[in-house]
């Protein structure tokens, strides 16, 4: 799990363009979205979307499983660990 | 000839110019751009989800607006912005057909599609300083000072524009070309020639 978070986190950095930041910045719990944490918005979590399809392919279509799917680093690790199909 | 213009900016692919002075400005690995921002020590990670456009944009406006004393915190009704270019959002609507291009790695991405329309500049622009005046885009065939002007002249048609922040901002296929400049109601006499000669 712990390969999946770094892999993640790096991938989370380069397709949100977060300049400057290490996967090392990235708590594994902390919230992706929202005030704290990572602060992504909107946009931000369209592009997640893609980056599931794309990487993992793992198709989220339902908006309210999104909201649990990333809460965290570690919550995105477990959804792909359980559901990617590459 | 009176009546100067309270700042201007201009960025090309090689140089930067804020009121006459030309800015050093350390190259690195990073884009042009990024370089710029560094240089400049602008604190605002957002410009690095922009498409370069915008950022060429963003750039011209903090740096003709960074000796002004202009709160950016404090909502500001009586600023227009208005740009212009001949591009329009070309170079980023090129970077979101190459998401789309393939169907079997068709994958459009959210965050380039946003950039895809030019008055995005103005948005970002007018919400990193919270200008809230009338705000437009313009895509010209090329530089014209005349039109430009009329299109600044006519911001200040309406009487609640105390300022107008005007930008030719053109960036396409790493090209930069870019002059920004913050004119008061003051400053319209003469203005096509000041416009035409910072261009230069």
């Amino acid at each position: 799990m712990e390969e999946l978070i770094l892999e993640l986190k790096k991938e989370i950095i380069e397709v949100l363009n977060l300049e400057g930041m290490t996967p090392d910045d990235i708590d594994n719990d902390a919230p992706m979205f929202g005030d704290e944490g990572l602060a992504l918005d909107s946009i931000d979590a369209l592009e997640l979307i893609v980056l599931l399809e794309k990487n993992y392919g793992i198709k989220l279509a339902n908006a309210a499983a999104g909201k649990e799917v990333f809460k965290s680093v570690r919550t995105m690790a477990e959804y792909v660990s359980k559901n990617r199909t590459k | 000839m009176d009546n100067r213009i309270t700042s201007y900016c201009r960025i090309t692919n090689d140089a930067v110019v804020v009121n006459g002075e030309k800015h050093t400005i350390p190259r690195t690995d990073s884009p042009w751009l990024s370089d710029i921002y560094h240089a400049e020590n602008l604190s605002y990670p957002k410009f690095f989800k922009m498409d370069n456009l915008a950022k060429a944009g963003f750039l011209g406006a903090e740096l003709t607006l960074k000796d002004l004393n202009i709160d950016k915190t404090e909502p500001k009704q009586n600023i227009a912005v208005i740009c212009c270019n001949r591009s329009s959002s070309l170079d980023d609507d090129t970077a979101y057909q190459h998401t789309i291009q393939s169907a079997d790695n068709y994958f459009p991405s959210p965050a380039v599609f946003v950039y895809t329309l030019a008055n995005i500049v103005t948005g970002e622009i007018s919400i990193r300083n919270k200008i809230m005046g009338e705000s437009a885009f313009y895509v010209l065939e090329h530089f014209n000072p005349q039109k430009f002007c009329s299109f600044v002249r006519g911001a200040f048609s309406d009487k609640t524009i105390d300022a107008c922040l005007c930008g030719w901002v053109e960036y396409f296929n790493g090209n930069c070309d870019v002059l920004f400049a913050y004119v008061t109601r003051n400053e319209l006499k003469n203005l096509d020639l000041h416009i035409e000669n910072l261009y230069k």
